[in-house]
C-alpha cells in the first residue's frame, strides 16, 4: 500500500499516509463515536509500514486542532510505534502543529514529547483559523 | 504534605524498584525483563497523567463554550426585550397617531355646518341692523319689512339646521372618542356607529372623489367594544386610502354585513384598487410589514387591526387580494363579546 487516505468529517480527522515518501500527516478535528472503527485501520496500515525493515526516513504531521481523550491515547501509542522504529535507527521527525495562541495545545505537544528520546519533535505554529 | 494525585503509581514503583534490586541477588536472569515491566508500568503512569491533562483541558473547553452560549443567549434575550419594547412603543405612537386623526376629522367635518351657521348669522345681525335705523328714522316699507322676515326665517333655518347637524356631529364623535379612549363595553346599533365613524374620516377620502357604501342590516344590534370597532373600520379605510388607489384616480370602498347565523357577524371591507400579490397579502398582518417603509408607513395598521380583531372582538380577519382586483378584508366575530378579562391597554385605543 502506497497511500492511506481518508478525507475529514465533522467528527474524525482526515488522515493523508504517503508512505512512498514518508510522509504521514493527520488534521481536522477527531472525536469520533468509535475509535476502534475509525483508529483500527489507520493503525494497520502504519504497523505494516512500521514493520518494513527497508523504510526510509519519516515525516509525521500532527495538525489535529482538537481531540478526544482516545484520541489522544492513539496518539500516544502511535508516537510509541514511531519511537521505536527511530530507536531502531530510522530516521522519524514529528512535528506538532499548534494554532497561534493556542498555548494549552503548545503545552500538551511538550506534555506528549516527553516519552520521545529517538524522535526529533519540533513545535510549529499555523495561523489561527484553520490548517492551510 | 501535598497532595499527589498519583501517590499510588509512585508507591507501587518505589516498591518495583525495591524489588528490582532483591531481584539482582536472587535472579539476575529475570532482571532485564522486569526492569522492560517497571519501564512499561513507567509509561503506562506517564500517559494516565497526560490524559487527565488532555481530558482537563477539553472539559475547561466545554465550560468556556457553555459560557459563552449563556452569554450570548443573555445578550439575544436582552436584545429582544429592548425589540419588544421599541414595539410596543411603536404601537402605542401609532395609536396616538390614529387618535389624533380622528380629532383632525373631527374638526374638519365640524367646521362645514358651524361656519355656515356662522355666516348665516352674521347676515341676520346685519339685515337686523338695517331694520333698526330704518325703523328709529321712520322710514321702514312694508315691503321692505316683508323681505326681511324672508331672510329671518331662511336664516335661521340654516342656522338652526346646522347647528343641529353639528351637534348630532359632536354627539357622534363623542361617542366614537368616548368609546375609543375607554373601552367601554356596551350595546352599539352596526350600522349607525359605521356611519358615526365613518364621517371622521370624511376629510381623508372625499377630497380625492372616493367613496364608502355601507350594506348594513339596519337593526343589528352588537354587544362589544365599539371603540374598537371603530378603530378597525378607520384603519382599513385608511389603509385602503394609502395602498389602493392610484393617485388621481376615485376609488370605491364597501364595507358588507351580514350574519351567518344569530350569534356571529360578518363584515367585509372591500375596494376595487389595484390590489396585491400574493406575496403581499400573506404578510399583510405582519408587524412592521409595509411596502411604503420611509414614505409614511409604519407597517402596523393591519396588524393593529388583526389584534384588536383575535384579541379583543375574539373572531378572526382573512385577506383575499390580487393585483388589479382590489383587496377585500372579511372579519368574522361574536355579536355578542365573549366575557372575558381584558388587559386594559389590549383595548384602550
Amino acid at each position: 500500500m502506497d497511500c492511506l487516505t481518508i478525507p475529514a468529517t465533522g467528527r474524525t480527522p482526515g488522515v493523508s499516509f504517503d508512505f512512498a515518501n514518508g510522509h504521514l500527516r493527520m488534521t481536522g478535528e477527531s472525536y469520533p463515536d468509535d475509535v476502534a472503527a475509525f483508529f483500527g485501520p489507520v493503525f494497520e496500515a502504519l504497523r505494516s509500514f512500521l514493520d518494513d525493515p527497508d523504510g526510509g526516513p519519516i515525516r509525521f504531521d500532527m495538525e489535529l486542532l482538537y481531540f478526544n481523550s482516545s484520541s489522544a491515547k492513539a496518539l500516544m501509542n502511535i508516537f510509541q510505534m514511531l519511537e521505536t522504529v527511530a530507536k531502531g535507527g530510522r530516521s522519524v521527525t514529528l512535528t506538532w502543529c499548534v494554532e497561534e495562541n493556542d498555548e494549552s495545545m503548545r503545552e500538551l505537544g511538550e506534555d506528549f514529547a516527553e516519552d520521545l528520546r529517538h524522535v526529533v519533535f519540533q513545535m510549529r505554529e499555523m495561523p489561527a483559523g484553520g490548517p492551510p | 504534605m501535598s497532595f499527589n494525585l498519583f501517590a499510588a503509581e509512585e508507591e507501587a514503583l518505589a516498591k518495583a524498584r525495591a524489588l528490582e534490586t532483591r531481584l539482582g541477588a536472587l535472579a539476575p536472569d529475570c532482571l532485564p525483563e522486569f526492569r522492560d515491566l517497571i519501564a512499561a508500568f513507567e509509561l503506562s503512569t506517564r500517559e494516565q497523567q497526560r490524559l487527565v491533562r488532555v481530558s482537563d483541558r477539553l472539559q475547561a473547553q466545554l465550560s468556556d463554550a457553555i459560557h459563552e452560549l449563556d452569554r450570548q443567549r443573555s445578550e439575544a434575550e436582552a436584545a429582544l426585550d429592548h425589540l419588544r419594547e421599541a414595539q410596543e412603543a411603536m404601537v402605542q405612537s401609532e395609536k396616538l397617531a390614529s387618535l389624533g386623526a380622528l380629532v383632525a376629522g373631527v374638526a374638519h367635518e365640524i367646521n362645514t355646518p358651524v361656519g355656515i351657521a356662522v355666516s348665516c348669522a352674521s347676515h341676520l345681525a346685519d339685515a337686523t341692523q338695517a331694520m333698526r335705523r330704518r325703523a328709529d328714522g321712520g322710514t321702514l316699507g312694508k315691503a321692505e319689512f316683508a323681505r326681511y322676515l324672508a331672510t329671518a326665517v331662511d336664516t335661521t333655518d340654516l342656522i338652526l339646521g346646522n347647528c343641529e347637524r353639528a351637534s348630532q356631529l359632536i354627539a357622534g364623535f363623542k361617542q366614537v372618542a368616548v368609546d375609543r379612549a375607554s373601552a367601554v363595553r356596551r350595546t352599539v346599533n352596526l350600522a349607525a356607529y359605521i356611519q358615526d365613524t365613518l364621517v371622521s374620516l370624511q376629510p381623508k377620502f372625499r377630497p380625492s372623489g372616493h367613496a364608502v357604501a355601507v350594506y348594513c342590516p339596519p337593526d343589528l344590534e352588537l354587544d362589544s367594544y365599539p371603540g374598537v370597532l371603530s378603530q378597525i373600520l378607520s384603519n382599513l379605510v385608511m389603509n385602503a386610502l394609502t395602498h389602493a388607489f392610484v393617485d388621481g384616480q376615485a376609488g370605491g370602498m364597501a364595507i358588507t354585513v351580514d350574519c351567518p347565523d344569530a350569534d356571529t357577524v360578518r363584515m367585509c371591507f372591500a375596494d376595487n384598487g389595484r390590489g396585491m400579490s400574493e406575496e403581499h397579502s400573506a404578510r399583510v398582518f405582519e408587524p412592521f410589514f409595509t411596502t411604503r417603509r420611509g414614505r409614511g408607513g409604519s407597517g402596523l395598521g393591519l396588524h393593529i387591526v388583526h389584534n384588536l380583531v383575535v384579541g379583543v372582538l375574539m373572531g378572526s380577519i382573512t385577506v383575499l387580494s390580487a393585483p388589479d382586483l382590489g383587496t377585500s378584508f372579511t372579519l368574522q366575530f361574536p355579536r355578542r363579546t365573549p366575557d372575558r378579562d381584558l388587559p386594559v391597554e389590549a383595548v384602550t385605543m
